[in-house]
């Protein structure tokens, strides 16, 4: 017998009483206001929700927001502030000394300030791998909590997809918390 | 006859500065805890349907698990199958070594911690690289972890300052933890970029898609899954969930539960291998299923490792994870050692008061203190009940069924409220270690009750 035979069996023989799978009639939470409570729980998590006025150009805001970044990397059309598109690269490992990314965020949630990408990069390192990051994301995409979400997000073909929610993070050392520990260490949504 | 685990936490004691401060860590993020789950108001349902899903997947486990390797294999992952810890670091060494792995970075995981991988594989040769903050400050210390989400909770920061001039060069006298979490973004940068593979655990699989979720707050399983081409990932066999509608429900309750957090920063859904790359799967039993025969602790299998139970309970807290005997310290801890071995860690039941805190903040609704109780019942079986404890129990059960007796010996009681202290508190009074003894009362409540004094 192959150990995956082995297990299988095993568990079988073990199972005695078998329970149904709950009906899911939850009343979950919902937000009136969903950008106030995104802007909010992102605050709280370290990242920065910036609401782009109407006529307010998307990569003036991000030069504002980021007076000193040098390298700009991003494969977004519209996003002509960037230095540098990271899908040119051959190889993950090349993706170092990324000041800012930009990226395209397909659908936020309110209740804890996720948004969701598909994976839409060639090398999903960009994601981690730049020093502070921007979401795009659609203000119309937001909703309010997590079962909300699982029942509209979709794959790309790359078959990577992610949550975030606000930048990198540690508490490791005595419980005190330090933004940006592994992953980037800024992050802000542009919602527009 | 005092159990390893209260000799241990003696000790632990004994340095009140240090286990005051370990206790209110803790309490500071049960606090959070209390303040995220507050503000669901569906929060006692949540956890009712966790726990409903749990059991619903852990007694089809064979269905899902099946299903969860034809969608996986479908996606191209390579799902390999484990009985012991033995085969998962044996599987793990082979896919390594047919890769030409040098270096392995790993993020947290405790069932690694369970099979004793690193050793394995650094004896091997392997150079095995910790990455998660905590992790990685306890491999270069050579200390295990201490609690299952807060890695080096009983770590102080001055340690960290110490070990890091040591090991990474950093200023002397410097113990800031932003300036030290920053050398050890700087040093295992270093090690991601130069990594031949990349392994994690897995918080969740999903039956319906094959995907693997890993919830981490730091972005270390991100980064090492994103630069090295192979991904390996370890997990136990009862990880596995029905669909993404389970999912919602388990990443609403985890860092909630665990740290007082909304959500993790980063829940990753790896469906396929990267293009050019590798992922293989490898789901452990190591006497998982086994446990799913035992009516009085199946439950335990609904556990999704969260530590709320660590962070509530006053004698975890108090004591610290290393007085217990299991690599798995405090409530859940304590039911999983029994599992695994009740006459090696029998030691660990005596770590609670039956408050049954954890109960009520398990995400999962696991009975860990029923079941705590109900392994202090096997002990005399097992010849380890401490027979000075079994002397004043059957001591009790005498005069508790002789009411005349009891009756007398309740008149007689105040005469120790005058008793000089050498008469008391000595080598007989096991319960007056460590506690004072309460005043009698002068009258008891069956002669109040006689005479109409109570109202």
């Amino acid at each position: 017998m192959t150990s995956k035979e082995i297990i299988l069996n095993s568990i079988k023989s073990n199972i005695s009483t078998q329970y149904d799978m709950p009906d899911f009639n939850l009343n979950a939470i919902q937000y009136s206001d969903k950008i106030a409570r995104f802007n909010e729980v992102l605050k709280s998590v370290g990242g920065v929700a910036y609401l782009l006025k109407a006529g307010e150009n998307v990569n003036e805001a991000i030069r504002t927001l980021y007076p000193e970044a040098k390298v700009i990397a991003s494969n977004c059309p519209d996003i002509s502030c960037a230095t540098l598109n990271p899908d040119g690269s051959d190889d993950a490992h090349q993706l170092t000394g990324i000041d800012l990314a930009v990226v395209q965020g397909e659908l936020g949630v309110a209740e804890n300030a996720c948004v969701w990408i598909p994976q839409n990069v060639v090398h999903k390192a960009i994601y981690f791998i730049a020093e502070e990051m921007v979401i795009l994301l659609d203000k119309d995409k937001l909703v309010s909590n997590m079962h909300e979400a699982y029942k509209q997000i979709t794959f790309s073909e790359s078959g990577f997809g992610i949550f975030i929610s606000g930048p990198s993070k540690t508490a490791d050392i005595e419980q005190a918390l330090v933004i940006g520990a592994h992953g980037v260490k800024g992050l802000t949504v542009i919602l527009r | 006859m005092s159990t390893k685990h209260s000799k241990a936490g003696e000790a632990f004691l004994n340095d009140r500065e240090h286990a005051s401060w370990h206790n209110e860590s803790l309490w500071f993020v049960r606090e959070k805890r209390d303040k995220v789950s507050k503000e669901i108001p569906e929060w006692e349902e949540l956890r009712e349907l966790s726990s409903q899903i749990k059991m619903h997947t852990v007694s089809h486990l064979d269905t899902y698990l099946e299903q969860f390797t034809k969608n996986a294999e479908a996606n191209g992952v390579i799902v390999h199958w484990a009985t012991d810890a033995r085969e998962h670091n044996e599987i793990v060494y082979g896919i390594l070594s047919k890769n030409k792995v040098k270096k392995l970075v790993k993020s947290k995981s405790m069932l690694t911690e369970e099979c004793h991988l690193n050793p394995y594989l650094i004896d091997k040769g392997i150079d095995v690289i910790e990455s998660d903050l905590g992790e990685r400050i306890l491999q270069l210390m050579d200390l295990a972890p201490s609690h299952i989400v807060l890695p080096a909770i009983h770590i102080k920061r001055q340690q960290v300052g110490e070990l890091f001039e040591e090991k990474l060069g950093t200023e002397k006298g410097n113990s800031d933890p932003t300036y030290l979490t920053r050398a050890a973004r700087k040093h295992l940068r270093n090690e991601f970029l130069t990594a031949d593979a990349g392994m994690t655990g897995a918080n969740f699989a999903i039956a319906a898609t094959g995907d693997i979720v890993v919830c981490t707050n730091e972005g270390n399983a991100d980064m090492g899954t994103s630069l090295p081409n192979l991904h390996i990932v370890s997990m136990g066999l009862e990880k596995v969930i029905p669909d993404l509608q389970s999912l919602a429900v388990f990443t609403r309750l985890l860092a909630r539960s665990a740290t007082g957090q909304p959500v993790t920063t980063y829940t990753s859904h790896f469906r396929k291998p990267r293009k050019g790359g590798e992922l293989h799967v490898v789901i452990v039993d190591n006497g998982r299923s086994k446990v799913l025969g035992n009516k009085d602790h199946v439950k335990t299998l609904n556990c999704i490792r969260c530590g709320a139970c660590m962070n509530t309970c006053p004698v975890y807290r108090r004591t610290g994870g290393y007085s217990y005997t299991y690599f798995i310290p405090g409530p859940i801890g304590i039911n999983l050692s029994m599992l695994k071995s009740p006459t090696d860690y029998f030691d660990n039941v005596s770590a609670c008061s039956l408050c049954f805190s954890c109960n009520n903040v398990c995400p999962s609704k696991i009975d860990l203190g029923q079941q705590i109780y109900k392994w202090r019942q096997d002990l005399d079986s097992l010849h380890v009940a401490d027979p000075t404890k079994k002397l004043i129990s059957n001591g009790l059960k005498f005069l508790f069924t002789k009411p005349a007796l009891y009756n007398t010996s309740l008149k007689m009681a105040p005469i120790v409220n005058i008793m000089p202290r050498f008469m008391l508190y000595n080598g007989l009074n096991e319960w007056g270690k460590g506690r004072e003894l309460p005043v009698f009362a002068k009258e008891s409540f069956t002669e109040l009750w006689k005479k109409g004094k109570v109202k």
